[in-house]
């Protein structure tokens, strides 16, 4: 049977890259890609054979002529980001091959799960995928299989629906034959506004992300699914809804409390950093 | 109401420079062929980003399409867009 070894949860912010670029000019983005670090250690350390990226696409890949909630890519290179996005935030290029019988796995075992996945043979990633690959991947040397959230176009699946989905891939991993290591990463934000009154502020909800990270750290689930409300999220910020996509790692966890949940404090935002280092838990 | 229509608009200026290009040298022209409002139209021709913000204008979108085809610096350009957003508050931009 395939184990699960190492969940992290980390932000996809493309500022970050031209941020660290020249880190010492910026509060917070010393530790901020010190932690980074940590997690491509911890990434690292776990050993996985193939790594499953939760991302959000932004409107980029997937528009609402045809929106998936929740998407596997089975293309067997992944690669990224737009020219459009490289352009306005300086991101490099980014291929990583992807490990296609996993994905066609995670398909086949979903519908039996009680989830519906829909795929795609035809893709890009975009920065949701490229910034934390980039910063704790960035040897792209272990296949990934990316799977793509909905949380940036209404009507969008709620935070109990993600954390069933993170529930019912754990089931579909660890009935996978074979002994593969797998990791997920998932990207994401805490409080978080784009194009509306309080953006370039920072971080727009401090006490929502404390409140956030306490209820991971603690693997307080039905706190956490009573924060992630629709009103709430947007009284954090319009955009807050991409923090369902740690509600999916908390399912992936079984609802134990994180290893590691802490953040920094960014001029940006409010920059997360998870980790559920379940290979250590393992005799 | 149609604010599909307007999203489709916006994510082609904020995809393709080209797109971009072709919404600076003439709007209008650029905007036939799109099922919009009268309303619609106008605003986006105008770039009045609080009209569109109102209307529901997907947020993300708004403010890529707006860096895209307005020419003040940058500073200026979010002070400008979150004064014209900021008395409209959070409006539905489900579509």
């Amino acid at each position: 049977m395939a184990q699960l070894v190492q969940l992290i949860g980390v932000q996809h912010n493309p500022i970050l890259i031209r941020r660290f670029q020249q880190a010492e000019k910026f509060p917070g983005a010393p530790e901020a890609l010190r932690a980074f670090g940590q997690m491509r250690e911890a990434l690292e350390e776990a050993r996985p054979d193939v790594i499953l990226v939760v991302g959000n696409d932004h409107l980029n890949q997937w528009f609402m002529d045809n929106m998936p909630a929740f998407l596997v890519g089975k293309a067997p290179i992944a690669a990224g980001p737009f020219p459009h996005e490289r352009e306005q935030f300086g991101l490099e290029p980014y291929e990583v091959p992807v490990e296609v019988g996993v994905a066609k796995r995670l398909i086949e075992g979903g519908y039996w799960a009680g989830v519906d996945f829909a795929y795609s043979d035809e893709f890009t990633l975009d920065h949701a995928f490229v910034v934390p690959l980039s910063l704790i991947h960035p040897r792209a040397d272990v296949p990934i299989v990316p799977i793509f959230s909905n949380v940036m176009a209404p009507p969008m699946p709620p935070a109990q629906r993600f954390y069933e989905v993170g529930q019912a891939m754990r089931r579909v991993i660890e009935d996978m034959p074979g002994d593969a290591r797998v990791a997920v990463v998932a990207s994401g934000h805490l409080s978080v506004e784009i194009g509306g009154p309080r953006f370039m502020v920072e971080a727009p909800d401090p006490e929502f992300d404390a409140e956030m990270i306490d209820h991971i750290g603690h693997g307080h689930v039905d706190a956490l699914l009573g924060l992630l409300t629709p009103e709430r999220m947007t009284r954090a910020g319009n955009l807050t809804a991409a923090a369902m996509n740690f509600a999916l790692l908390v399912g992936l966890a079984g609802g134990q409390p994180a290893t590691r949940a802490d953040y920094v404090l960014l001029s940006t935002s409010t920059t997360p950093f998870l980790s559920w280092d379940l290979h250590k838990a393992r005799p | 109401m149609s604010r599909y229509q307007v999203d489709k608009v916006m994510r082609q200026v904020v995809m393709s420079p080209e797109r971009a290009a072709a919404f600076r040298d003439d709007a209008s022209l650029f905007l036939e062929g799109f099922e919009l409002t009268d309303e619609e139209r106008t605003a986006l021709v105008q770039q009045d980003v609080g009209a569109l913000y109102a209307l529901g204008a997907h947020p993300f979108l708004l403010w890529g399409w707006f860096r895209n085809v307005q020419d003040r610096t940058r500073e200026d350009m979010a002070r400008y867009y979150t004064q014209a957003v900021t008395p409209h508050g959070y409006p539905d931009f489900g579509t």
